[in-house]
């Protein structure tokens, strides 16, 4: 229920941007981010009423994974459109919350199933908790990232498209660490933890390894002046694309050890 | 050599890398891994499978296809580290140590990872309550007791062996409890739960009248060949006879009955927990080479913040 009024909340914003977009008056959209707001804190007061219900924080399973991913997203709104005053910032806003909702779709869709159920075994880990909630966190940064390369690729002001590289450079040199953090190490510590084996070349961490490589990889085409712009954007996309691969494409197409999450 | 150096030193050459490396990966997991040749060949036909096999894709992350790669980009990284750090005392540039401690990081990390990959070293083992195993190192583990939990709608919630260690009858560890997520650490070794199963088990009687268990799986040599016990029907025993590699008799036994030159006491079945474990020789050096690796992100991130870049 809680969930179903973030939702709700995320499509108002979304709509409110849509308007503002056609029609560029300030007073259409002065609030918005308000909105990302109290949908981010009803998104994040279903993780915790659940963590309560559970006894273990509530990101053991897809719903609750999603929810948390999109309520970081929410958060990561607010904070941008608060800071920072580029014109460019309406279209990645709406371009994210599109994002935030059709994680939030897939949530509430069968795949997902929204049993309140303590984790098993193998997941009663505070690495898993690490594992989890910083990859998502890391990945929230690649979803802006993203929506600013896209919008990158398809601007043609000079002037816009030096601002859209230079945040979508930001956003993944904060993002990249924390997804470094988050999905490799902790995730290899969890492992080696609760399996003997810090790396085992399963699917999904072989794609987080891949994922990680295409990031790598933009941040060092920043160096090489006939890579920087065009190159760096595609990269970025990519890696948004291969993070979201890594976390459904993988469970659904490809088998492992983490057919659980 | 200059040209090498300066083939190695380019930022370009790094990009294409680890590209490659990525792709090849994804090629990868796209490839079902390990499996018999006999799979590749009846999933993607003679050709494919000639190909996947001969490029080792079936072994991929340790075939040299993916190695060779990676051993460049060692190379490629070492001389950019290398570069950085002479050319910064040079220029007397701005001091920014964090992509030096990540380049670090992941030199002694693949560096680490060669150690698990060539030393590292894993055995599986199946104990009911009272078995002992040796592991290396003079090291005894007795299991005391071993115990399963479940939530009230049925899912597993945890599974705890209890176990003591002892080192040439000396207790050293009275008392541990090895849990998912828990293992127990001795002298260099982890034991790790990771499954529990039910047993099957016969106790056999010889002709001296001296009784031994058997479990499943487990057998004895009569008449030049090997009989293998394969557990219970109900209350009868099933034995299989195998000479050169191939079955040559089932015999189903009740008890009181002979099988080769015992008697069938008593057959039941128990719990047993599955133990694994592990001795990696590369793990201490990927954990300094990820703290390394963590701290020069960590660095990055902050000398990134000061200059109002972000």
């Amino acid at each position: 229920m809680i969930a179903t009024i973030g939702f709700g909340l995320l499509i108002l914003a979304a709509g409110i941007q849509v308007a503002y977009l056609f029609r560029r008056e300030r007073r259409i959209d002065a609030f918005s981010h308000y909105i990302h707001l109290s949908a981010a804190a009803l998104l994040f007061a279903v993780t915790i009423d659940r963590s309560i219900r559970i006894r273990f924080v509530a990101v053991t399973n897809t719903f609750e994974s999603l929810v948390f991913f999109a309520a970081v997203i929410a958060l990561l709104l607010f904070i941008y459109r608060l800071r920072a005053k580029d014109k460019t910032i309406p279209f990645i806003t709406f371009g994210a919350t599109i994002v935030a909702l059709a994680l939030l779709a897939v949530a509430s869709s069968p795949i997902a199933p929204k049993d309140i159920v303590p984790p098993i075994p193998a997941l009663q880990s505070y690495w898993l908790v690490l594992h989890v909630s910083l990859s998502f966190i890391g990945e929230s940064f690649f979803v802006i990232a993203c929506i600013c390369s896209i919008y990158y690729l398809a601007s043609k002001d000079e002037e816009r498209k030096k601002n859209l590289d230079r945040l979508t450079y930001t956003t993944i040199a904060i993002g990249y660490p924390i997804f470094t953090v988050g999905a490799l190490i902790f995730g290899a510590v969890w492992a080696q933890n609760a399996w003997g084996s810090y790396w085992s070349w399963d699917p999904k961490e072989t794609w987080a390894l891949i994922t990680w490589l295409v990031f790598t990889a933009y941040l060092h085409t920043r160096f090489v002046k006939r890579l920087r712009g065009k190159v760096s954007a595609v990269l970025s996309i990519i890696g948004f694309a291969f993070t979201m691969f890594t976390f459904f494409g993988v469970n659904y197409l490809l088998a492992g050890l983490h057919s659980y999450a | 050599m200059s040209a090498l150096y300066n083939f190695f030193r380019s930022i370009r050459l790094a990009v294409v890398l680890i590209l490659i490396i990525a792709v090849l990966s994804i090629l990868s997991t796209l490839i079902p891994q390990g499996k018999d040749a006999a799979f590749y060949f009846h999933t993607y036909g003679a050709f494919w499978a000639q190909v996947t096999l001969s490029l080792r894709f079936n072994d991929f992350f340790r075939s040299l296809l993916f190695l060779l790669p990676v051993g460049l980009f060692f190379i490629n990284l070492s001389v950019c580290t290398v570069d950085r750090l002479v050319n910064r005392e040079r220029r007397k540039a701005r001091r920014r140590h964090g992509p030096d401690l990540i380049h670090i990081g992941l030199l002694l990390l693949i560096i680490g990872a060669m150690f698990s990959v060539f030393g590292r070293r894993e055995g599986m083992v199946y104990m009911g309550e009272g078995d002992e195993i040796r592991l290396p190192g003079e090291y005894t583990v007795r299991l005391l007791d071993y115990e399963y939990e479940e939530y009230e709608n049925g899912r597993p919630k945890d599974w705890i062996s209890t176990v003591k260690v002892s080192r040439e009858g000396e207790v050293l560890v009275p008392s541990f409890p090895i849990e998912v997520n828990k293992p127990l650490k001795i002298g260099g070794i982890s034991v790790y739960q990771t499954s529990f199963a039910r047993e099957d088990r016969a106790i056999l009687r010889d002709a001296e009248g001296t009784s031994s268990p058997i479990s499943r799986g487990e057998g004895f040599e009569w008449e030049g060949a090997v009989v293998i016990f394969q557990g219970l029907e109900g209350s009868i025993a099933v034995f299989e006879k195998w000479e050169n590699h191939s079955r040559t008799e089932t015999y189903r036994v009740g008890i009181g009955e002979r099988i080769g030159e015992y008697t069938v006491e008593e057959l039941g079945s128990r719990e047993v927990t599955g133990l694994k474990a592990v001795k990696d020789p590369g793990f201490i050096p990927v954990v300094i080479a990820l703290i390394v690796f963590a701290a020069g992100l960590t660095l990055t991130l902050l000398q990134k913040r000061k200059d109002k870049d972000i």
